[in-house]
C-alpha cells in the first residue's frame, strides 16, 4: 500500500503524482504498475479496474507518475492529496535494462505523443545527454510546463529537447512530432523509443524501417489485470502470434507489430 | 477539490471497508469443504475460467492449490489469437470484454502448463470450447487421460458463437448432444456444464445437462453487450459486442442459480459479480454448492484466498459447522 506524498499540477490537465511506498526500490526504464485509489467496487461508473501506469521515475521508496486526466480513473488519481492511500502493484513488464542491457552505450531518440511522455522521465534521466527528446502534443493548453521538461536534463543538454504542437499554439514548433524528428535522422541516425498514440507509433515504424533504425515501441494499452491472465493487451504480430503487452512489454520490437490491423 | 470520503486514510487498505474483528472467541475450525460430483473440494472458492491463465500466473498473490479448485482459461483444440484490440471497456460499473478465446491449445497446455500447476496440489478444472460438437468431444477425450480433476464445457461464451448465431448452450438439442458425448468421453472425469444466462428457460437447459451426465453446471457466463463511443459512433470494443461481466450481473447471477439450485439433484456452482465472502454467502443461501471468482480476481489477484479466511471466520462467528447449514436456505 502507497501514500500520496505530493501532487501537483503541471499545466493543462497533467499532473505529477508522487507515491511513497514503504519496499519500492527498483529501476524505472519503461515498467509499469496498477495504481488504484477507490474501494473495490469502484468509485462511480467506469472505475471497476485499477490502472495501469507507466512509471515515471522510480527512486527508492518514491515512485512518480505523469497523469493526465482523460476518465473517472485519472480523474480520482489527479484529485488525491497528501496521505490518500493507494494500492501498487507492480512493478511489472520488462524494462529497457532488460531489452538492451547495454542501452548506455549508445544515444537514443526519445519520442512521446501526449500523455506517452509519461514513461520517458526514467529514461532522460538513465541517458542524460544520451537522449533526445521529441515531444509532441496536440494543442499547447494539453502541453506540460516547459520549465518541468527542462529540469529533466542538465542546462547543458536543454537543446535536447524538441517540442512541438499540432496546431502550433503551444511551446516549440508548429506540426508534428515527426517533422523535426526526421530532420534530426537526416543529421544523425540513433535508435528510438517512442510512447503514444498507434497513430505515432506506427508511423515510427515506417521511419524506422525506412532509415535502418533499431525502434522500441512502448506500447500502453487498456489492461484488466496486467499480470498475464486477463489478454486484453495483446497486439497482433506480422508472424501472426500476439505479443502481451504487460508480460513481454511494453517495450516491443516496433517493427515486429502489425499497425495496419490495429485501431488508431 | 474537497477530499474525497471513500478515500481512506490511515493505513486502511480501500478495499477493506468491512473488516472486523474476527479473531476473539473462535471455536474449532469451520468446515468449508464442499463435494463436486465425486470431488472433495476444500473450500468452495474457486478461480473462474479467464482471470486465472493456465493456473500460476498469480500464485504470487494466490497460491492455486489454496483454492477450492482452479479452472484454467479456456482451451481449444488448435490455439486461438483472439480478436483485435481494444478488447476491454469498462461500462457503467462492470467490464465488458471481447477477447476472443486467445489460448494456446490444448496441446500447449498439456505439455507446458498442467504438469507444473498439478505439482502445486492444486484442483484445476479445464474449461473447454470449440467451434463444433467434435471439437468438445476431442478435447475431453484427450484431457480424459490426464492430470485434470475435471472438465468444464464452455458452450455459453457471448464471445464464441456457431454458426446459427447462438452459443450451443442455448440450444437444447447442441447442448443435450455436447453434454452426453463429452460425459461418454471424459471417461469418469466430472463434467461440469457452464450455462449462458440469457436464455428463456434456464432450468430446462441445466436439467438437460443433468439428464445427460453433468456432474454439475456453471452459471452464469457473462452477459452479451455492448458499449459505444457518442462521438466516433463506433463500438467500444474492436470486435462490437462483448460480454458484460462484474458487479452489475450479480443479482441475474443469483436469480439464475436460485431457480437450478431448487431445481437440480446436482451441484450448482455460481458465478457473476461475486467481490467478496459475503456475495459467495449469498449465491450459497440461493443453493450453489461453490461459486467461481472472475472479474473479482482481475480487480484484486488476492481476493480469492482473502475470501477463503473471511468465510471460515463468517462461519465461526455465526456458530455454523459448515456451510451446508446455510445452502440453500433462501426464504421464497
Amino acid at each position: 500500500m502507497g501514500e500520496v506524498f505530493e501532487r501537483r499540477a503541471l499545466g493543462g490537465r497533467n499532473h505529477l503524482l508522487e507515491i511513497s511506498l514503504p519496499k519500492g526500490d527498483f529501476k524505472a526504464l519503461g515498467r509499469f504498475v496498477r495504481l488504484r485509489a477507490w474501494p473495490r467496487l469502484g468509485l462511480g461508473p467506469g472505475t471497476l479496474l485499477d490502472r495501469p501506469f507507466s512509471i515515471h521515475r522510480a527512486k527508492p521508496g518514491l515512485l512518480t507518475f505523469l497523469i493526465r486526466e482523460v476518465g473517472p480513473g485519472t480523474k480520482i488519481l489527479t484529485s488525491l492529496n497528501k496521505g490518500d492511500q493507494v494500492r501498487v502493484i507492480g512493478p511489472l513488464g520488462q524494462g529497457l535494462d532488460d531489452l538492451e542491457p547495454n542501452f548506455l552505450s549508445q544515444k537514443w531518440y526519445l519520442v512521446a505523443g501526449g500523455a506517452g511522455l509519461g514513461p520517458m522521465g526514467s529514461l532522460v534521466e538513465a541517458l542524460g545527454p544520451k537522449a533526445k527528446l521529441f515531444y509532441g502534443e496536440r494543442s499547447g493548453p494539453d502541453q506540460v510546463r516547459l520549465d518541468y521538461l527542462k529540469s529533466w536534463f542538465k542546462k547543458s543538454s536543454q537543446e535536447n529537447i524538441v517540442a512541438t504542437t499540432e496546431d502550433g499554439t503551444g511551446y516549440g514548433r508548429p506540426g508534428l512530432v515527426t517533422q523535426p524528428l526526421i530532420q534530426s535522422l537526416a543529421l544523425e541516425k540513433r535508435a528510438m523509443i517512442a510512447c503514444g498514440p498507434k497513430g505515432l507509433l506506427a508511423a515510427l515504424a515506417k521511419i524506422a524501417q525506412q532509415n535502418g533504425l533499431r525502434y522500441l515501441a512502448l506500447a500502453e494499452e487498456r489492461m484488466a489485470c496486467g499480470l498475464g491472465v486477463c489478454l486484453s493487451c495483446s497486439l497482433p504480430k506480422l508472424d501472426g502470434s500476439n505479443f502481451r503487452v504487460c508480460q513481454d512489454g511494453p517495450l516491443v520490437d516496433g517493427l515486429s507489430l502489425d499497425w495496419e490491423s490495429l485501431r488508431a | 477539490m474537497p477530499k474525497n470520503p471513500h478515500l481512506p486514510k490511515n493505513g486502511a487498505k480501500p478495499d477493506q471497508a468491512q473488516s472486523r474483528d474476527l479473531n476473539s472467541n473462535l471455536g474449532p475450525e469451520p468446515d468449508l469443504s464442499v463435494k463436486l460430483g465425486p470431488l472433495k473440494l476444500k473450500n468452495p472458492v474457486l478461480a473462474a475460467s479467464g482471470t486465472f491463465g493456465y493456473g500460476l500466473e498469480l500464485a504470487a498473490f494466490c497460491p492455486p492449490q489454496d483454492l477450492g479448485a482452479v479452472i484454467t482459461k479456456g482451451l481449444s483444440l488448435k490455439p486461438w489469437s483472439g480478436n483485435p484490440s481494444p478488447r476491454i471497456v469498462e461500462a457503467g460499473f462492470g467490464l465488458i470484454n471481447a477477447i476472443g478465446l486467445e489460448n494456446v491449445g490444448l496441446e500447449a497446455f498439456l505439455e507446458k502448463y498442467l504438469g507444473p500447476l498439478k505439482k502445486t496440489g492444486a484442483v484445476v478444472g479445464a474449461n473447454v470450447l470449440g467451434q463444433s460438437q467434435s471439437d468438445y468431444v476431442a478435447l475431453t477425450e484427450r484431457l480424459s487421460q490426464s492430470q485434470v480433476d475435471f472438465i468444464e464445457l464452455n458452450v455459453s461464451c457471448p464471445n464464441l458463437q456457431h454458426p446459427g448465431g447462438l452459443s450451443f448452450g442455448s440450444d437444447a438439442l447442441s447442448l443435450a448432444q455436447i453434454t452426453k458425448n463429452s460425459v461418454k468421453a471424459a471417461n469418469d472425469k466430472p463434467i461440469v456444464v457452464k450455462l449462458p444466462p440469457l436464455v428463456t428457460d434456464i432450468v430446462s437447459l441445466a436439467k438437460i445437462a443433468q439428464d445427460n451426465g453433468a456432474s454439475a453446471v456453471s452459471l452464469i457466463n457473462s452477459l452479451p453487450a455492448l458499449s459505444i463511443n457518442l462521438e466516433s459512433r463506433q463500438a467500444n470494443l474492436a470486435n462490437g459486442p462483448g460480454g458484460l461481466s462484474g458487479p452489475p450481473i450479480k443479482p441475474l447471477a443469483l436469480r439464475q442459480v436460485a431457480l437450478c439450485a431448487q431445481a437440480l439433484a446436482i451441484p450448482v456452482i455460481g458465478l457473476g459479480g461475486i467481490m467478496d465472502h459475503l456475495d459467495a454467502l449469498e449465491f450459497i443461501v440461493a443453493g450453489a454448492e461453490a461459486v467461481q471468482i472472475g472479474t473479482g480476481l482481475l480487480v484484486d489477484p488476492t481476493l480469492p484466498v482473502q475470501m477463503v479466511s473471511d468465510l471460515a471466520k463468517y462461519l465461526a462467528q455465526n456458530n455454523l459447522k459448515n456451510l451446508g447449514e446455510i445452502r440453500g436456505t433462501l426464504k421464497f
